[in-house]
């Protein structure tokens, strides 16, 4: 409310969040952490061997690596933090207040990480000889530093679910080494690998010129380093889920992938097992040097570890249903303690840019921007998870019932906030709109004009 | 104007700490901007040329320029995360203000990056594609590029200028004619400051190879220090605060530096010298620098009356709320322990509300409701039915589809209302028995007064489908004998059932029995 209100237009503030927040997963772990990873592990080797198949599949797997990196990975990174400070300003700034250091400390990783895999990149003719040593520790280095970031996120992430006792303490450490901390950290590094295993292996059958024996080996050699993170990381990721509130657990379900995983479990298990064998049939076909099974299964087996990944980051997204901070802030940036106080005081009076805007409010303006304020963090109108289809058909009074209740009626979602003459405004203005006797063109910015034609 | 509240978590950091780290990681960030987006524009605008003298062959000399892209922009990027973090935490009001007034193009800037990112890089590191491809990509990413500081500068001109907000909403969240100047000279100033930059930067790189080169690059030197003189008394003129005793010190500095600068850069081209480093570069930074404190003194003034306004307010409001805070985490507490995995629980949150702790439809908001909700004790229907009205819900009423719970979950509710109320048992009998006689007549009256909604079946009518809310399908769904009596003779409020009272009370028991009968012949 201290800020003006912006809702992202048709997919919704939730879905552009999850799409650059998953892109730059894949590319942050996949990519920074993993492919580095296999890149190292195929200097270092050629090092070793004093290969020159080895040094130069590290070598041309190099050059796509660091503009992705640095191209993509880095600007979907800061663009989470971008796409946040604008949806909700508010639920980031308070994250940054208590998260600082972290913050601060990853900036300065960050930073380093860029260094090195630029001397890293740059150097690769230069640094040869007695020097090679050197280059491979960079690589090396580069991996530490890129897990370093990801040990510093996680604390941040592993808070946003697990806040365990800071509502009460407000202790940075207890946040910080949070109870889903450890699973969360372990999932991430394993997929890491995982992730990072199966693009080398992409790269080594679809894009590097080699010749047949060496791609065999290669294959080999890779599938074997993959055989670890792959089991460890369904184990993680169990490992983790332990540690999600009870409270919390029962989301899990509706959080998935698809809503017909939650419907039908016997289509989740055959799919995931399905997926499951797809991937250990690759380490098969890999470790036994075949590499035209390893193609035709490789681009399926990354898809489905992509799937896999996605699903997880929904699942830890979704499952902390209600709350943004656990014990703080609600979903939509409303603070647990502001709850009673709207709505004894009332929403509005204290909704700073609503009052500029609007000083004149017509009641549907108010209902429009209480809708907004309550839901908009997740509803849109018109978009997706339109509002209209929670409210069409229901009556007006009980629209106005429902809205009061949304916290124990939908274990998800936070309660409404504001006075009860404020309820009223919010159920008339969206039944209203479910009935289509009102319609609304602006779907970004509230509140909307008083008046609009079409 | 009330400027709102700053956040209600303190700042983990001190104040000046704050500021002075933010100036310096900004200053850091904007030297690698600058060398970005003139790296860019020297590339591009040299393959442009060359293509046109026809010397592509001989030439692909943006490609050496071009690979330094990737380093520019990788720090530039790295780089800018320390000021956009400290920005936040030093001015959130302002800074968040600014971004959301022009969320869009806030967005768009991440887009923009990858595109400019993504083609220069591939162009970079795979020079020999064919010239037009070179052309069309370089194009596309020069331009997306060249947009990013322009929205990084509209958001910043927003920030520093509170009392425009306001203004800037009213008009449709855009500029009036003179920010537009004002945010238009910015951002050509950074623009031209690239170009200097650009140019001293890979000058250093040709110094000691190609003469021809390194007299071209100070031509781009010389005309981008022009350009930022021009631009730069522009800028003076079109603030929006009258510039105070520090920014006219920072301008003469600036000017003593350009002109400086232009020396330097003029000397070399006349007597074929190579261009004096150890001046140039601590001299272009000074003029970073004092180009940033101008800024930076612009804000602080621009700032100087909310940051503070934002503070109290933010206290006070935190006082206004600490009566709540107690109740809020004990309500937090009760909340974490619920867990929905069981069909009381589910009743007891998502249905009592309205329903009743006891299913007797008297739930505590009951009251609020014109069709008031169903006595779930009383009624007797089926799993596909309840099924039915968990997908749909009841149009009309203020029951909602409860979709939301998956298969499991709605199984364990149905399974819950059956344990406690039987609702999926056959109905009881009816213990009114009433005489052959009057129930004939019952049927009769069945046929003449209630099928006309109800259906001669039960199942309802074509038309009675659309009422809100449409009756019960009788043959899934009937309330048990003595609330069905109810119904008959008090009506169902809400809805078009009205109070049947003036029939005889055996004739009210005989439809009693067609009702039961219904569900039970068909559904049971």
């Amino acid at each position: 409310m201290q800020f003006p209100y912006f809702q992202f237009p048709i997919l919704g503030d939730p879905l552009i969040i999850m799409i650059d927040a998953v892109l730059h997963v894949f590319i942050s772990h996949g990519v920074a952490i993993g492919v580095v990873a296999m890149i190292l592990v195929a200097e270092a080797l050629g090092m070793r061997r004093e290969s020159d198949d080895w040094e130069n599949l590290a070598e041309a797997a190099a050059k796509p690596t660091v503009i992705i990196i640095t191209g993509i990975g880095a600007v979907t990174g800061v663009g989470i933090w971008f796409v946040t400070s604008s949806l909700v300003p508010a639920g980031i700034g308070s994250m940054l207040r208590v998260f600082f250091w972290p913050w601060f400390t990853e900036w300065v990783v960050f930073f380093l990480e860029v260094v090195v895999i630029l001397i890293y990149y740059f150097t690769w003719k230069r640094w040869t000889g007695h020097l090679k040593k050197y280059h491979v520790a960079l690589a090396g280095a580069y991996v530490i530093l890129a897990s370093a970031s990801a040990f510093l996120i996680t604390g941040i992430l592993g808070f946003m679910l697990t806040s365990d006792g800071w509502p009460w303490t407000k202790d940075l450490a207890g946040a910080f080494f949070n109870p889903s901390f450890g699973p969360q950290l372990a999932w991430r590094v394993a997929i890491s690998i995982t992730m990072g295993g199966l693009l080398m292996i992409v790269y080594l059958v679809f894009f590097h010129s080699a010749t047949r024996k060496f791609r065999a080996e290669a294959v080999h050699r890779y599938a074997l380093v993959l055989s670890v993170p792959l089991p460890a990381m369904f184990l993680f990721g169990y490992w983790w889920f332990t540690t999600v509130p009870v409270g919390f657990r029962t989301h899990a379900k509706p959080s998935l992938l698809m809503w017909a995983f939650a419907e039908n479990v016997p289509l989740f298990w055959m799919v995931h097992v399905s997926a499951a064998v797809l991937i250990v049939a690759l380490l098969v076909a890999g470790i036994h040097k075949r590499v035209l099974a390893t193609r035709i299964l490789v681009v399926p087996a990354l898809a489905v570890v992509f799937l896999f990944v996605a699903e997880f980051e929904r699942v830890r997204e979704f499952i902390r249903g209600p709350y943004l901070m656990p014990g703080y802030m609600y979903a939509n940036t409303v603070l647990l303690s502001e709850k009673d106080f709207f709505d004894e005081h009332g929403m509005l009076p204290y909704a700073h840019w609503f009052n500029l805007m609007a000083p004149e409010a017509t009641d549907r303006q108010k209902g429009a921007f209480l809708f907004a304020q309550n839901c908009g963090t997740c509803h849109s109108i018109g978009g997706k998870n339109d509002i209209r289809d929670r409210f069409r058909g229901r009556s007006r009074d009980g629209a106005y019932v429902i809205i009061g209740h949304t916290e124990e009626m939908v274990p998800w979602m936070p309660p409404f906030s504001g006075s009860d003459k404020e309820r009223r405004l919010m159920s008339d203005f969206l039944v209203g709109l479910a009935e289509g006797r009102d319609t609304l063109f602006e779907t970004t910015r509230y509140p909307p004009p008083a008046k609009e034609t079409p | 104007v009330n400027f709102g509240h700053d956040l209600l978590l303190n700042p983990p950091i001190r104040e000046t700490a704050l500021r002075g780290l933010l100036f310096g990681t900004f200053l850091l960030h904007m030297l690698f901007v600058l060398l970005t987006v003139g790296t860019a524009i020297l590339a591009l605008s040299y393959f442009i040329h060359a293509w046109w003298d026809n010397r592509l062959s001989e030439l692909r000399w943006d490609k050496r320029i071009l690979r330094m892209f990737l380093m520019h922009k990788s720090l530039a990027v790295v780089l800018g995360v320390g000021p956009l973090l400290l920005i936040q935490v030093a001015f959130t009001i302002p800074f968040f203000t600014g971004v959301t007034l022009f969320s869009p193009v806030w967005l768009l800037i991440i887009l923009l990056l990858i595109i400019a990112f993504i083609s220069f890089d591939s162009l970079g590191h795979k020079i020999d594609v064919h010239p037009y491809v070179h052309l069309v990509a370089g194009i596309v990413a020069m331009a997306a590029l060249l947009a990013v500081p322009g929205f990084f500068v509209a958001v910043l001109v927003a920030t520093e200028n509170p009392e425009r907000w306001l203004a800037v909403i009213q008009n449709g969240f855009g500029y009036d004619a003179r920010l537009t100047l004002h945010w238009l000279l910015r951002y050509l100033h950074v623009i031209g400051a690239s170009v200097v930059f650009g140019a001293v930067f890979h000058y250093l790189f040709v110094v000691h190879k190609h003469e021809g080169k390194r007299r071209e690059l100070l031509r781009w030197l010389v005309f981008g220090l022009l350009v930022q003189v021009a631009g730069g008394i522009a800028l003076y003129w079109s603030v929006l605060k009258p510039p105070d005793v520090a920014v006219y010190a920072y301008l003469s500095i600036g000017i003593v530096l350009t002109a400086l600068l232009v020396w330097l850069a003029t000397r070399p081209m006349r007597a074929d010298q190579v261009l004096h480093y150890g001046l140039v570069v601590p001299a272009l930074l000074l003029l970073l620098m004092v180009m940033l404190l101008t800024r930076q003194n612009f804000q602080d003034r621009g700032l100087s009356g909310v940051m503070p306004v934002a503070k109290a307010n933010a206290r006070a409001y935190g006082e206004r709320l600490a009566p709540y805070e107690k109740e809020a985490l004990e309500r937090y507490r009760r909340r974490m322990d619920i867990v929905y995995d069981n069909g009381p629980t589910i009743y007891q949150q998502s249905c009592s509300f309205c329903h009743g702790p006891d299913g007797l439809g008297d739930g505590p908001e009951a009251g609020e409701l014109q069709v008031p909700p169903e006595a779930l004790a009383e009624i007797r229907t089926t799993r596909g039915y309840i099924e039915q009205i968990f997908a749909d819900g009841v149009d009309g009423t203020a029951m909602p589809g409860f979709t939301y719970y998956d298969r499991r979950r709605r199984r364990l509710l149905i399974t819950a209302l059956d344990t406690r109320w039987q609702v999926l048992h056959a109905p009881p009998p009816v213990e009114h028995k009433v005489a052959k006689a009057v129930m004939d007549s019952a049927r009769k009256t069945w046929s003449n007064t209630c099928a006309g909604c109800h259906g001669p079946d039960g199942r309802g009518t074509a038309q009675s489908a659309g009422f809100k809310p449409p009756p019960p399908d009788f043959t899934q769904y009937v309330p048990v004998p003595s609330r069905a009596f109810n119904i008959i003779t008090r009506g169902y409020p809400g809805t078009l059932m009205s109070s049947h009272s003036y029939l005889a009370a055996d004739l009210r028991w005989g439809l009693v029995t067609i009702v039961e009968e219904m569900r039970t012949k068909d559904g049971a």
